[in-house]
């Protein structure tokens, strides 16, 4: 076999398995894909578990859900355009976690809402408490009744009991 | 004999709610008149309840395990074929059962403070005692009118009466129950749910009596700890059940009935962490007081959510008229929570007061916040689908993306103040002591987070969680040294023996180290799930499949057309999965798929090969409905072992931080001046250095 020959010859096998390989890696990448769109659908059977993780068997959603996001990543549809389709198919239930407008903003942030007003009340509290303290330290002393004396004595034990 | 029972157990219980009703009466005119007969009377009622509540729940395993199929409870959760070992989870499968069953994990409690505390505290336990009945009187009269498990099967008899029918065998119980763990996951967590009675009891008591100072803390301590360490276990036992027979390669899923005993949890993990500054500082009598009365008032709450059909779960019992008892219940505990305390509130008048933000009392607050933050986004999650279809009409799925992208920072927070808040001083820190405590932890997180970034590592939160594993850990770790090198230098004892001193001399402290352990191996294990795989694909006989490092190779594929010795109670069919790597044989894994011939369910069962590093996950996935070749779904699932021995840890620190203290160690020390003839040598108690508790 002549040089140029062998040359083409490799070139063919190349692109051959160049060929053979491009679906391959498009599939894959497909299938990532399909898991990162399935992990944003919920599985309508009620299992209350997301698109690619419902195993239940013979489930008559997860299935035909599945083939259907395979469909549409192989149509070439945006991730945005493939979800619209099935919130229109199946409702908003669907959707893994509530999109974040309208009245759905309130489960996005209540617990954001509750962690700030939590944190004021501790900061609050904390200026209060310490302020009370730095007055009474700021106090004249005052003669030490037995009783108080016994009072702090308890307190000092309990706080450094071991337990 | 089995044929009566059913009378027998009908009627303990209605004994018992007479009992309990006598209790609960008895004991209030014993409070209000102070006669020692009465309060006796009241408490001997209250245990007669207890052992009644056992007859009862007694006679319905008896008609279980004598496949009385004349009761309808019978009929519907157990069959013949079902193996006596799961005749026992059969029990508990259902409503009315699994009722009878927290009231009778309630009566051991009860008897058993009841009897723990006879003839102590007379101030305090009549109290207690009609609080106790009160609860147990609601649960009796589910056991009774709404639920009961006695009814017996009928039939239209001759003249149109009805007489008592029969059937030939049962329906079997649900395949999902069929698994060992399930004989033992619900007593764990009822033991849970049903011992945050114990703290509520007291503590309510303790307003309604005003009882003085922090003694209803003291007594209540234990209990909380070992109701928070069943509800630890169950929680965990209910991932590992659903890891290993859902079959989903998950263990938790955000699930409603998952949430329900997730939130009682939090508030409970926030008491037992405030309650210390009430006992040391006299601090947070109010906030203290509410966390219990919430952390009971959730498992209640929980138990409506889960048996009332208000959220859809796969786990939920059917839906039944039973959750407006709940409610009901619930509004009047909520009731008599507020009106005691409108009418007490003076009594938990505290003198708060605070050094310094840097001391153990701030992070104490801010452990609060953050568990209560958690606990608000796990149950407006919950809810939020049924408030939007109440306000809007739409209905929405809240699912596990939401949880996991709200609670991932809350609980990266909590891990931190994991690590911080221990080595806090009460009252203030200072600087030095700041940065001798936390200075070399804190390098070894970094160092930890960078080293796993120079070996690929790009996930945020995979990333922070290391860093602070790994700086929780080294505080932990510095914590039982130190101490640990005081003893060994002034006892001559050597460094491991020394630990265990020190861990016995404050058990409750160096409990509490290991179950922050714990919590930080449970932390690493959830973050491997970033790394999860999977694969599936048709495997006949001699098929493979790649996955990570192991190679899978399907030898066999069998089925058991009939049930046999080994499997009574269902038909199978069966993978022999050959597991290898680097050429070499690990493990031979066999995932089934059972057919349950009592009640044509099917369930899997999942093969794991469990290793420190990563489990290779199984599954059975039927066959193609194509091609008719069996279907093997595998994960590959990195550091879920990590999570289990994480709840081996948490446990050994409650079981640790359970025991007494022993009695402080008296150390010879050197004296500075010589001592005078005769005079005993000077002696002291090994001083803690600042930061201890």
């Amino acid at each position: 076999m002549t040089k140029p020959r062998r040359a083409y010859l490799a070139a063919l096998i190349g692109i051959a398995l160049l060929a053979a390989a491009i679906p391959l890696v498009v599939r894959a990448q497909q299938t990532d894909r399909a898991k990162r769109i399935g992990g944003k659908l919920m599985c309508m059977c009620g299992c209350g578990q997301v698109l690619t993780q419902c195993n239940h068997i013979n489930c008559p959603f997860s299935g035909p859900m599945m083939k259907e996001l395979d469909a549409r990543i192989g149509s070439g549809d945006s991730d945005d355009l493939i979800i619209q389709a099935f919130v229109q198919e199946y409702g908003e239930a669907v959707l893994a976690e509530p999109p974040s407008k309208g009245f759905n903003r309130l489960a996005w942030y209540l617990p954001g809402f509750a962690f700030a007003m939590g944190l004021g009340i501790v900061v609050l509290a904390i200026r209060q408490w310490r302020s009370r303290r730095l007055s009474r330290a700021a106090a004249p002393a005052a003669p030490v009744s037995d009783e108080l004396l016994e009072r702090a004595r308890k307190q000092a034990d309990r706080e450094t009991e071991e337990s | 004999m089995g044929a009566c029972l059913d009378l027998f157990g009908s009627f303990a219980l209605l004994l018992a709610f007479v009992c309990a009703i006598y209790a609960m009466v008895a004991g209030i005119l014993a409070i209000r008149t102070r006669k020692p007969l009465l309060v006796k009377s009241a408490r001997q009622a209250g245990m007669a309840v207890c052992g009644l509540i056992w007859i009862a729940f007694g006679s319905l395993v008896y008609l279980f395990f004598s496949d009385s199929y004349w009761m309808a409870y019978v009929v519907e959760h157990s069959n013949r074929a079902l193996p006596g070992f799961f005749k026992v989870a059969a029990v508990w499968s259902g409503q009315q059962g699994s009722l009878l069953f927290w009231s009778f994990i309630l009566s051991i409690y009860v008897f058993s403070v009841l009897f723990v505390y006879r003839g102590k505290h007379p101030e305090l336990m009549p109290y207690v005692g009609v609080v106790l009945a009160g609860v147990q009187l609601f649960f009796l009269m589910l056991n009774n009118f709404v639920a009961s498990p006695f009814h017996v099967l009928g039939a239209p008899g001759p003249a149109g009466a009805l007489r008592m029918a029969s059937m030939p065998d049962g329906n079997g119980l649900n395949p999902l129950l069929q698994y060992h763990e399930m004989v033992v996951h619900p007593p764990m967590l009822y033991s849970g749910y049903t011992g945050f009675t114990i703290p509520f009891a007291f503590a309510l008591a303790a307003l309604l009596g005003r009882y003085p100072g922090e003694k209803w803390i003291h007594l209540t301590r234990r209990w909380t700890m070992i109701a928070w360490g069943f509800q630890s276990i169950g929680i965990l036992m209910g991932a590992h059940w659903a890891y290993a027979v859902l079959g989903w390669g998950g263990y938790w899923g955000w699930d409603p009935v998952e949430n329900a005993s997730l939130m009682p949890w939090l508030t409970g993990t926030a008491f037992l962490h405030s309650v210390m500054m009430q006992e040391k500082r006299g601090m947070l009598r109010v906030w203290n007081i509410w966390l219990v009365f919430t952390t009971f008032l959730l498992c209640i709450f929980g138990t409506f959510l889960t048996r009332s059909g208000v959220v859809s779960s796969v786990h939920a019992f059917a839906q039944s008229s039973i959750g407006q008892w709940f409610m009901g219940f619930l509004i009047v505990v909520i009731a008599v929570c507020l009106v005691a305390f409108l009418k007490n509130r003076d009594y938990l008048r505290s003198d708060n007061q605070l050094d310094s933000m840097v001391s153990r009392e701030s992070s104490f607050l801010f452990n609060n916040l953050i568990l209560l933050v958690a606990c608000i986004a796990v149950i407006s999650g919950t809810l939020f689908p049924v408030l939007s279809e109440w306000v809007r009409g739409t209905k929405i799925s809240v699912g596990p993306p939401f949880f996991n992208r709200v609670n991932i920072p809350i609980a990266l927070f909590l891990l931190f103040l994991t690590g911080v808040g221990p080595l806090l001083a009460w009252r203030k820190t200072s600087t030095e002591s700041l940065k001798r405590n936390f200075g070399w932890p804190l390098l070894g997180g970094f160092a930890a987070m960078i080293v796993a970034i120079a070996f690929g590592l790009r996930d945020f939160y995979v990333s922070l969680c290391l860093l602070l594993s790994v700086f929780v850990v080294l505080t932990i770790g510095s914590e039982f040294y130190r101490g640990a090198r005081v003893i060994a230098s002034r006892t001559g004892a050597n460094l491991l023996s020394a630990v265990g001193q020190l861990t016995m001399r404050n058990t409750r402290r160096y409990g509490g180290y290991v179950v922050h352990f714990g919590i930080v191996l449970v932390f690493m294990g959830i973050c491997g799930q970033v790394f999860n795989r999977d694969k599936q694909m048709e495997m006949p006989p001699g098929a493979s499949m790649q996955l990570g490092p192991y190679t899978l190779v399907c030898q066999n594929f069998d089925s058991t057309p009939e049930p046999n010795a080994d499997a009574p109670n269902y038909t199978a069919e069966r993978a022999t999965i050959e597991v290898d790597r680097d050429g070499k044989q690990e493990m031979m894994l066999y995932p089934e798929r059972r057919l349950y011939a009592s009640n044509q369910e099917s369930g899997t069962m999942v093969a794991i090969y469990s290793t420190l590093k990563e489990d290779v996950y199984v599954v059975y996935a039927g066959r193609s409905n194509d091609t008719g070749q069996p279907v093997i779904h595998a994960y590959l699932n990195p550091l879920v072992k990590w999570i289990w021995l994480g709840g081996v840890f948490v446990i050994l620190g409650t079981l640790l931080a359970l025991l007494p203290n022993s009695q402080p160690v008296l150390v010879v020390r050197a004296a500075t001046q010589p001592a005078a003839s005769g005079a005993q040598p000077a002696v002291a108690r090994i001083t803690r250095p600042e930061g201890h508790d």
